[in-house]
């Protein structure tokens, strides 16, 4: 497949191993990526380097270093020649262009490479085991060939900072956010988001209400939406990256003040509303957190009562000093705390007597397989029945049917929140519901 | 420096809200508006105009801002679609908020001389932006809003925390303490962390809510990039700067900030104690001195 043979001396090629030279690279990658766009067929390129090559050459001499490229570069014709256009970028750096490429198969690639790259080659009575490092990348149909292979480099580049003897995707590069971590490319771009959205208006709160059985409003839950140039980002994708940059601190503290400005605003409506807020581990081990819910509920000019935090479960891997000092403070305050998503993940029995918590919220795990899933059923009666003997509020998450409503209602549970009673809504949506409940 | 500066940052006299009690309002729908707008691809500047020109004195206040020597455009400003098309939206969103600020730091009862020294700080600051020619890392118009928005949460406090001025005479008498320090002996928080909650809330950029934050911190102004970014570092220095200029011109609300926090705010700045003398020596003033 790649030129070889009679075409050596042509150019475009590398005179010492006959694969594409830096030149014949790029043109062919040009063809290759235009086949790709027509056909719809994927495309992979692999940028190997040479780990250590330079104390090869400064210990063998370049000779030496001539006669390592020369094997390997015949044992690389031999296994990949057939499923790759080979080239050679200079020196110890191969590139391989392997049409209708997938992901997975990229990898297989990748792999057979390193272990090939890996076979001990003997210098005179040396025994020499080379490695390789490979940044992979995938063709995009938008982006332009060059692009393409200068993001394999970057990839290559990567997997060398880690060690070497080794393939990294790019995208899957780890490369420094705006606060000095190091980040995926998929995470830096979201970091980058989150900072837009907390500087332009990105962000807002919707709210779902937990509702008593007698149809009385326990507290509405504060979900935070974020949404930049039309593209809404799930938490699901926020909040690791959050955690990660410490910007977390930041979205907690909106929500916080935001949380306790709309209950002021209900307030002020005359449809006084506890309004929870999601409350994660790391903004709890933050410096400053019991002083930042103060703040909150002093710029909203609201008593605390109005506002609770929902504890969620990764609170539970471990409860340090600082955590129970700030639950303490926050309960001090006359914030009330909720235990959120209880009963799987990290959340146990004994948080139930560590965490002064008034309310309960139950996972939807167990709702949702109810009333069919007996032995769910029996524990959330069990755990309903400790919590009211521990003197707090058992709420159901991920209620749904009227079937599952009822059920909870007739095992005594104390209010319940899901699809059934009402979805998330933003602001305003709620200040009509709220009313028209009245 | 000219009168435009001066004029610009005023609002004007035709300005006539009653906020009364209700204190900080959470932040103004405008923002939030200008907000939606930037993330679209093309932002409806017709849309921004009708909502910014809803509210006159608004409109009128941007209008001086564009046109104020901050920004030096050789044209004027003739009407708010012109003001947001030189200004951009987020210099746009930055003076809306530092207007919203001003007015309902107006009618807070009892605050009116703080604020007025607030604005002289601001103006000040924005002064010596210009002076030292800082537009790549401190434009004029983000050291004259972070001013305003620097001590916001004082306002605040003194509203919901009965005795809180009693705790700040305490922490402008004392040379040696950190003044926040001081305040959250006596307090469940301080101004600054307040006044970077209500910063980053009303969509001020990160590096003004966080200088807010900082701003009476001297190991965090030490420590330089590792925890503050250079913007944030100096407009703390500059607002540093510009209190004590003010202070030293007007001789009041006294504090001694200048003697824990100067020399930081100096190395911050990369200036010595002959180049406050000559500043000290040009503000104007209409810039440091007069009321609003």
């Amino acid at each position: 497949m790649t030129g070889t043979g009679d075409s050596m001396d042509a150019v475009g090629f590398d005179s010492t191993t006959g694969f594409l030279d830096r030149g014949g690279c790029l043109r062919t990658a040009v063809r290759l990526a235009d086949a790709s766009r027509k056909e719809r067929q994927p495309l992979g390129a692999l940028w190997l380097d040479l780990d250590r090559f330079k104390q090869v050459n400064e210990s063998f001499g370049h000779l030496g270093g001539d006669a390592v490229i020369g094997r390997l570069a015949a044992q690389l014709r031999d296994e990949f020649s057939a499923r790759a256009e080979i080239c050679r970028m200079g020196g110890d750096e191969f590139v391989f262009l392997v049409p209708n490429c997938s992901r997975a198969q990229a990898e297989e690639v990748a792999g057979d490479v390193l272990r090939a790259v890996s076979q001990p080659i003997e210098l005179g009575n040396i025994r020499l085991r080379p490695s390789g490092s490979i940044g992979v990348a995938l063709f995009d149909p938008v982006e332009d060939p060059l692009s393409f292979l200068e993001r394999a480099d970057r990839a290559m580049i990567e997997a060398k900072r880690l060690g070497g003897g080794r393939y990294v995707i790019s995208g899957d590069e780890r490369v420094p956010g705006r606060l000095g971590v190091l980040l995926a490319r998929e995470e830096l771009a979201i970091e980058s988001k989150i900072h837009l959205a907390l500087e332009s208006g990105g962000l807002t709160l919707h709210y779902q209400p937990i509702i008593h059985f007698d149809g009385s409003i326990e507290a509405v839950e504060a979900l935070m939406r974020c949404n930049v140039a039309g593209e809404s980002i799930p938490p699901s994708k926020i909040i690791p990256v959050a955690e990660k940059t410490g910007l977390i601190v930041r979205l907690g503290e909106w929500s916080m003040l935001n949380a306790a400005q709309h209950a002021r605003h209900l307030s002020d409506l005359g449809l006084p509303t506890r309004v929870a807020v999601n409350v994660s581990r790391a903004q709890l081990t933050a410096p400053r957190f019991i002083e930042a819910l103060y703040s909150a509920f002093y710029c909203a000019d609201i008593a605390p009562e109005l506002l609770e935090l929902e504890l969620t479960e990764s609170l539970f891997m471990d409860i340090s000093d600082t955590v129970q000092a700030n639950l303490q403070a926050a309960k001090k305050a006359g914030v009330s705390l909720a235990i959120d998503d209880f009963g799987t993940g990290y959340s146990c029995l004994a948080d139930l007597k560590n965490i002064p918590a008034s309310k309960l919220k139950l996972d939807r795990a167990f709702i949702r397989v109810l009333p069919e899933d007996k032995r769910s059923l029996a524990v959330v009666r069990a755990i309903g029945q400790l919590a009211r003997e521990l003197g707090m509020i058992v709420v159901a998450e991920g209620v749904e049917t009227v079937e599952q409503f009822e059920l909870l209602a007739d095992i005594g549970l104390d209010a319940v929140q899901g699809f059934h009673c009402a979805r998330p809504m933003d602001g305003q949506a709620l200040v009509a519901w709220l009313r028209n409940r009245r | 420096m000219t009168d435009k500066v001066f004029s610009a940052v005023t609002l004007g006299d035709a300005i006539d809200v009653s906020i009364n009690d209700i204190g900080i309002p959470p932040r103004p729908a405008i923002l939030d508006r200008i907000g939606r707008e930037m993330h679209l691809p093309e932002p409806d500047f017709h849309h921004l105009e009708q909502l910014i020109c809803s509210d006159v004195a608004l409109a009128a206040g941007l209008l001086k801002v564009a046109n104020s020597a901050y920004f030096g455009f050789r044209t004027r400003a003739r009407n708010v679609i012109q003001a947001l098309t030189m200004l951009g939206l987020d210099v746009t969103s930055r003076a809306l908020a530092g207007l919203i600020l001003r007015r309902v730091f107006k009618t807070v009862h009892g605050l009116e001389q703080f604020w007025d020294f607030s604005a002289r700080v601001a103006r000040t600051s924005g002064w010596v932006a210009q002076q030292l020619e800082l537009p790549g890392i401190v434009p004029a118009d983000e050291a004259y809003t972070f001013g305003l928005f620097r001590d916001c949460g004082i306002a605040i406090l003194t509203r919901r925390l009965p005795g809180y001025i009693d705790v700040l005479r305490l922490a402008d008498a004392d040379g040696e303490k950190n003044y926040t320090a001081i305040e959250d002996a006596a307090c469940p928080t301080n101004h600054a962390l307040v006044g970077s909650l209500l910063a980053q809330d009303w969509w001020l950029p990160a590096e003004t809510s966080l200088a807010i934050r900082h701003h009476h911190d001297v190991l965090v102004l030490d420590r330089g990039e590792s925890v503050l970014s250079a913007a944030s570092g100096h407009l703390i220095a500059v607002a540093q700067l510009s209190e004590h200029l003010v202070q030293r011109a007007t001789q009041q609300f006294q504090n001694r900030e200048w003697d824990k926090l100067g020399a930081a705010c100096l190395r911050q700045l990369n200036l010595d104690e002959a180049a406050v003398s000559t500043l000290e020596n040009d503000v104007p003033p209409e810039v440091v001195a007069d009321g609003v």
